[in-house]
């Protein structure tokens, strides 16, 4: 077994034994509640809010829970003088979350077939929200950086909404003028929006090539000038050797 | 085995060099320990000798090779037990061995080690349920699970009972003994004295001393020959120099007089720490 698959592994045993994966189920069987309730058009609009949410929020508070749990139990320590490597470590992180991602596209995808009969473009949806989960646990492990606890994460979390979230909110309520909201699909979160939803209705082309790019794009750039340069020093501050 | 050369470290955000200019040998099969104050340099040095830090300046060679062209490979040959508790709190300690075992190519098994340390019957358990004795045992085997060339042991035997402090002790000469190398530090002067062929002091980030506990034992301590007795029930004390060991006046003092004690003025690791390094040690 190499030293990815017993990390990745690891992630899933800790996350079920830790109780971060049943408060996923918890949260994916309220969605699958509020899903039975709806009609297949406000189904198309709402199952891409669901899965934006779980591969943006979750993603960040699943590896900020991870993360957080290692600096305060020190592992992070015995798992830097083992022969794995922080590629390894970074990549289990990424393969954890995206795969968690797309167990709630696969089990809302089934409750909505089997409840609704409702299908939509699965190859558009599965690509789409593998990028964003990359994307987003490379910020979330961005933001656990600067965090000394859980909860200076969920301020930080709330910083990185406000700033992202909110110009496409304001975009949506007109607030903002449209010459300068074309520009919001170089904010993650509405880049990320529009590549899911595509998989829902028909989007520009163009859009979803852009999207695509710029989120791959973005996740090389986080990965090799952001997360992994600062991931030493990260590893630092919690080393009491 | 290692071999350090002119180290010199210091932090990216600080202007001093916390390690300026540290030279020593650790030598294959030896237990070598670091001795020093906190924020001696003690810590770092550990830090750059597992590779927890680059960056830094001077030479080391592991095996004749530079430390720095090693890649996480080096981590198959060495075993590291932290001072602080370091497990999966919700985990059993055995799915935390388990869960460390799977990312080494040789390994050992686990019963007999967690039989020795006494966790054998609570392997079972949590480890965020073990008491902090039982936490550092834990740390202890986790750090021989791949059957290390090298041991770097901080504080092992901390917050341990006497009782277990001493298997644990008896382990690591036992390992010493199969030709394993260990790197220790601990303020427990005591065991230092026990387990240590040799000793380096360092404080203010420069090695202070460096030597056998004997020799600098010897070297520190005073030549002189301390005797008390009981005279008309009163006790009294003569202090000679050791060259007056073979005078006659000597042996008489020990043949007519009822002696108490008997003692050599030779010093305690403890005492050439504070006199090294210039710090007490903490309790």
């Amino acid at each position: 077994m190499t030293n990815l698959t017993t990390l990745i592994r690891g992630e899933f045993s800790r996350l079920n034994k830790y109780g971060l994966f049943k408060a996923n189920l918890v949260i994916l069987l309220v969605w699958i509640f509020l899903v039975w309730f709806m009609e297949s058009e406000a189904l198309l609009r709402f199952i891409p809010l669901i899965f934006l949410m779980d591969s943006v929020m979750m993603t960040i508070l699943l590896v900020g829970a991870t993360l957080f749990y290692e600096k305060k139990e020190h592992t992070i320590n015995s798992l830097m003088v083992t022969p794995v490597t922080e590629n390894e470590y970074l990549m289990s992180k990424i393969i954890t979350n995206v795969l968690n991602s797309l167990l709630t596209v696969f089990i809302i995808s089934l409750a909505v077939y089997l409840l609704k009969g409702v299908t939509y473009k699965y190859w558009l949806v599965i690509p789409a929200v593998t990028l964003v989960s990359v994307v987003h646990t490379l910020i979330g492990i961005r933001l656990s950086y600067s965090a000394k606890d859980f909860t200076s994460l969920l301020i930080n979390y709330m910083a990185y909404v406000f700033i992202f979230f909110l110009p496409s909110l304001f975009a949506q309520l007109n607030l903002v003028d449209q010459a300068v909201a074309r520009f919001f699909i170089l904010l993650p979160p509405e880049a990320s929006g529009l590549l899911i939803t595509s998989g829902f209705t028909v989007t520009e082309p163009w859009k979803i090539v852009f999207s695509s790019l710029y989120l791959a794009l973005l996740s090389i750039l986080l990965f090799r000038f952001v997360v992994k340069p600062q991931f030493i020093a990260y590893v630092m501050k919690e080393t009491g050797v | 085995m290692i071999i350090v050369k002119n180290l010199r470290y210091k932090y990216p955000k600080n202007k001093d060099y916390v390690i300026d200019g540290v030279s020593f040998e650790i030598r294959e099969g030896e237990i070598f320990g670091f001795l020093g104050p906190s924020g001696a340099g003690k810590s770092t040095t550990q830090k750059i000798l597992i590779k927890l830090l680059t960056g830094f300046e001077g030479e080391i060679t592991y095996q004749g090779r530079s430390l720095s062209s090693y890649t996480n490979e080096f981590y198959q040959d060495i075993g590291v037990s932290f001072e602080m508790p370091i497990s999966f709190s919700k985990l059993t300690a055995l799915e935390n061995l388990r869960f460390f075992q799977r990312l080494y190519r040789k390994t050992v098994d686990l019963e007999p080690l967690l039989r020795r340390v006494g966790l054998w019957e609570d392997r079972n358990k949590k480890a965020g349920e073990y008491s902090k004795g039982m936490k550092i045992r834990l740390n202890f085997v986790r750090a021989l699970l791949n059957d290390p060339k090298f041991l770097f042991l901080d504080e092992p035997t901390n917050g341990v009972d006497p009782a277990n402090a001493r298997i644990m002790k008896d382990m690591i000469l036992e390992f010493k003994r199969r030709g394993g190398t260990v790197f220790l530090t601990s303020h427990i002067m005591g065991d230092v004295d026990e387990l240590c062929d040799r000793v380096a002091f360092i404080a203010g980030g420069k090695l202070r001393e460096e030597g056998s506990p004997r020799d600098l034992k010897l070297k520190y301590g005073k030549r002189t020959i301390r005797v008390e007795y009981r005279e008309n029930d009163e006790l009294h004390t003569k202090i000679l120099p050791m060259e007056e060991i073979k005078n006659p006046d000597f042996f008489k003092l020990l043949q007519e007089k009822e002696i108490e004690t008997l003692h050599s003025g030779e010093t305690t690791l403890a005492e050439i720490f504070i006199k090294v390094t210039g710090v007490r040690l903490r309790d």
